[in-house]
């Protein structure tokens, strides 16, 4: 993580980075989101309608990122509202449930669309979660193994992808952060840059502030003092 | 006709009456299919006990775990084809003519002692034996835990069960002794109260309920004691036509029984019963009563058959929410305790089947009107998002202008409104209050009157709204302030968008594209 002085005055600068969740339904979305911003997990959160909007900030040596984050609906029906949550979005978890193989399926599925559809710049990680199911090699004997995807075949997926990879619990909160963290260290500089997040569905283009647009489909500012 | 009725009437209360397993009309359908099919008798000294809490996912795990396996796994091709039968099940088709080709009067149907206590119609195996392997299966629980306590239900509950006219004659009114110590005021609100109640009362126990009568009392509110029937009559549900309620009642109680057997005798959608698995656990979480097993189960075979019976749609999250005021306020009808905890699991197993079964199909006329909500791509919420947005454009530029300058998108925060009726944005409680007046509305209750439901409630925010900016109005919207509201709160609710709709309604200017 160099700086590299890019940012000239001396407070660290702040950059609004949108963020999506996709992955089937009950795989632990919006489990990770509240985890990762309130640090609080809840037994039986009701299903997500639509999709749910927050934000948190990820503070870097250099830098500070605010994750402006779409926490999408994971059952099939909504699906059609997806592209408008992943169109302008920088980053974006996809999200498994590793006791679940139909769920590494989907994942596979959002992925593909992502690369299709989405900003080629993209920055996607994918993410098993529920660790705290996974019993690996017995510690416990009191509690199985409910695992059904293997590490390697997670990683193997998200290395030929391209993809971060992570395995998480969000009821334990194991490793949530340090998906958060690796992605906000993945964010080009010269998207920290650029003041204003993109977090509308259908920004106004042109009002960046950043002085380095190299997307141009991400030229947006309708966060209005975000770097709070 | 009326003698035949009276004879029916009898054997009801003479059978409930014994506390049987199931509800009775219901059990001469399960006796007939099983004589027909061969089905074995169940053992009752399995020691395993089942309450009205017995799960279908049990049977999936203990099918799963069988040697048969392969006979049950995933069998995704359903062997019976379920037409839509909605039309037929309307209340206004009185046809006693079962499809079984059994009479629910008849007096032929053997004393209840006689069959397996242990059968439920609600979880009867198919005939077809793909299940019978399982010993679990034949363990439907008879009719509660405690050996008959009635703790918590009403007296003469099954009474009410047979025919929810009976209700109006229990209606507890203080005497005049408890209000001694009252203030003028109170007794003014308690007489307030009982002219309300006698006034529902007249029009109920009318032998041909004046719909439109009704409709003007339910529109501001029905008191708890008449909503059960209220609701079910303002439906469809429940025949407007006295002399065909009880009859009505028990064929619709039957249909839906045997339309489980149907839905999970061959298999289920895994797809489908998995999705609907995972949300009920999660569907009110905050309310005790959809904690308990009997409930999940309940709500999980009325999900299930409702989404297996309308594959356009199929089961939507949402839908799992709008179940839960049916099934909460036909279960208070029998109970003298506080619903929202209240452990259903507890009363007789026919009584939960009637609730079950009442939710199911007041759930279906429900749906019926707002259809378009869930099929593919979901064409009516895309629709009333954008009248939302044309609405508000028209009631309060101020706040369209600004929340168009902030890039908020309408579909961002009222695709929920609209997905779940805004019972993620109230408590059950309110919701219960709001549809009194939604059903009063007629069959466009739940879509039209909901749209200005929904502009008068996006306009009550508007001033805090118009400070904000993207992030501040997404969060704001998403965690509205209402879960502390009152009655009184809903029901300012309730006439604004009264006024709304009286300005707005058939107005054909605010359908013009947007942007004039």
């Amino acid at each position: 993580m160099s700086s590299l002085d890019s940012a000239p005055s001396a407070p660290k600068p702040t950059a609004s980075v949108k963020l999506v969740l996709l992955g089937e339904a009950a795989v632990g979305k919006s489990s990770l989101v509240l985890r990762f911003v309130s640090n609080d997990f809840q037994e039986n959160k009701e299903p997500t309608i639509g999709a749910a909007f927050l934000t948190q900030k990820c503070t870097l040596p250099n830098r500070t990122i605010k994750f402006e984050i779409w926490d999408t609906a994971g059952q099939e029906r909504f699906a059609s509202l997806a592209p408008m949550y992943y169109r302008n979005a920088q980053t974006a978890l996809v999200v498994y449930d590793m006791t679940k193989p139909t769920s590494l399926i989907k994942a596979r599925h959002w992925v593909n669309e992502l690369h299709a559809q989405a900003s080629p710049k993209i920055v996607i990680a994918l993410v098993g979660n529920k660790l705290d199911l996974c019993n690996e090699g017995g510690e416990n004997d009191e509690e199985e193994d409910r695992r059904k995807i293997s590490t390697e075949e997670g990683r193997k997926f998200a290395e030929e992808e391209g993809l971060l990879f992570f395995e998480t619990s969000a009821k334990t909160g194991a490793n949530v952060r340090d998906v958060f963290l690796a992605i906000a260290s993945k964010i080009p500089e010269e998207v920290v840059n650029k003041r204003g997040g993109v977090a509308g569905a259908k920004g106004r283009t042109g009002a960046g502030e950043g002085r380095v647009d190299l997307e141009s489909r991400s030229g947006e500012n309708n966060a209005g003092g975000c770097a709070c | 006709m009326s003698s035949k009725k009276f004879n029916g009437h009898q054997e009801m209360v003479q059978l409930v009456g014994r506390n049987t397993a199931a509800a009775t009309f219901l059990k001469s359908t399960v006796r007939q299919q099983q004589s027909a099919q061969g089905y074995r008798p169940v053992l009752s000294d399995d020691p395993k006990p089942y309450g009205a809490g017995y799960s279908h996912a049990d049977i999936l795990r203990a099918s799963s775990k069988s040697k048969t396996e392969s006979t049950f796994a995933p069998r995704f091709d359903r062997h019976i084809s379920y037409t839509d039968l909605d039309d037929d099940w309307d209340a206004s088709f009185d046809n006693d003519v079962m499809a079984l080709g059994i009479n629910p009067n008849s007096r032929s149907v053997s004393p209840p002692n006689t069959l397996p206590r242990t059968q439920s119609p609600m979880a009867a195996p198919d005939g077809a034996g793909s299940r019978s392997h399982s010993p679990r299966l034949e363990l439907y629980p008879t009719s509660r835990r405690n050996g008959g306590s009635t703790a918590g239900l009403k007296p003469h509950y099954d009474r009410i069960v047979k025919d929810p006219a009976n209700s109006l004659h229990m209606i507890y009114h203080p005497t005049v002794s408890s209000v001694d110590s009252a203030s003028a005021a109170e007794i003014e609100l308690l007489n307030a109260r009982i002219s309300r109640i006698n006034k529902f009362k007249r029009v109920l126990q009318s032998s041909n309920v004046d719909i439109s009568a009704l409709r003007n009392l339910a529109w501001s509110g029905i008191p708890d004691e008449l909503r059960p029937m209220s609701w079910q009559v303002l439906l469809g549900y429940l025949p407007s036509n006295a002399d065909r309620r009880v009859s009505t009642l028990a064929r619709k109680r039957r249909e839906y029984a045997d339309g489980v057997k149907q839905a999970f005798g061959n298999g289920v959608d895994h797809a489908v019963w998995h999705q609907i698995n995972i949300d009920v656990p999660r569907t009110n979480p905050h309310l005790k009563l959809y904690s308990f097993e009997a409930t999940q189960r309940s709500l999980e075979r009325i999900l299930y058959v409702w989404a297996i019976r309308h594959p356009a749609s199929g089961y939507v999250q949402g839908i799992n929410d709008l179940v839960t005021p049916f099934f909460q306020v036909f279960l208070s009808a029998y109970i003298d305790a506080d619903v929202e905890s209240f452990d259903p699991g507890l009363i007789p197993k026919e009584v939960l089947d009637v609730v079950e079964a009442d939710s199911f199909w007041c759930l279906t006329k429900l749906l019926d009107g707002i259809q378009d909500n869930y099929i593919f791509a979901q064409p009516g919420i895309q629709r009333q998002v954008a009248a939302l947005k044309d609405l508000t454009q028209r009631i309060d530029s101020h706040l369209a202008r600004h929340l168009q300058a902030e890039n908020v998108e309408f579909i961002q925060f009222s695709f929920r409104w609209m997905n779940c009726l805004l019972m993620r944005e109230v408590s059950v409680k309110n919701t219960i209050r709001m549809w009194d007046t939604y059903m009063a509305e007629g069959s466009t209750g739940f879509s039209e009157f909901h749209l200005y439901v929904c502009a008068a409630f996006l306009v009550k925010w508007s001033s805090q709204i118009q400070t904000m900016d993207f992030q501040e109005i997404m969060m704001f919207l998403q965690s509205l302030p209402t879960q502390s509201w009152t009655e009184k709160d809903v029901e300012l609710l309730l006439s604004e968008a009264y006024m709304w709709q009286s300005l707005f309604k058939n107005a054909t200017a605010h359908l013009r594209p947007s942007g004039t």
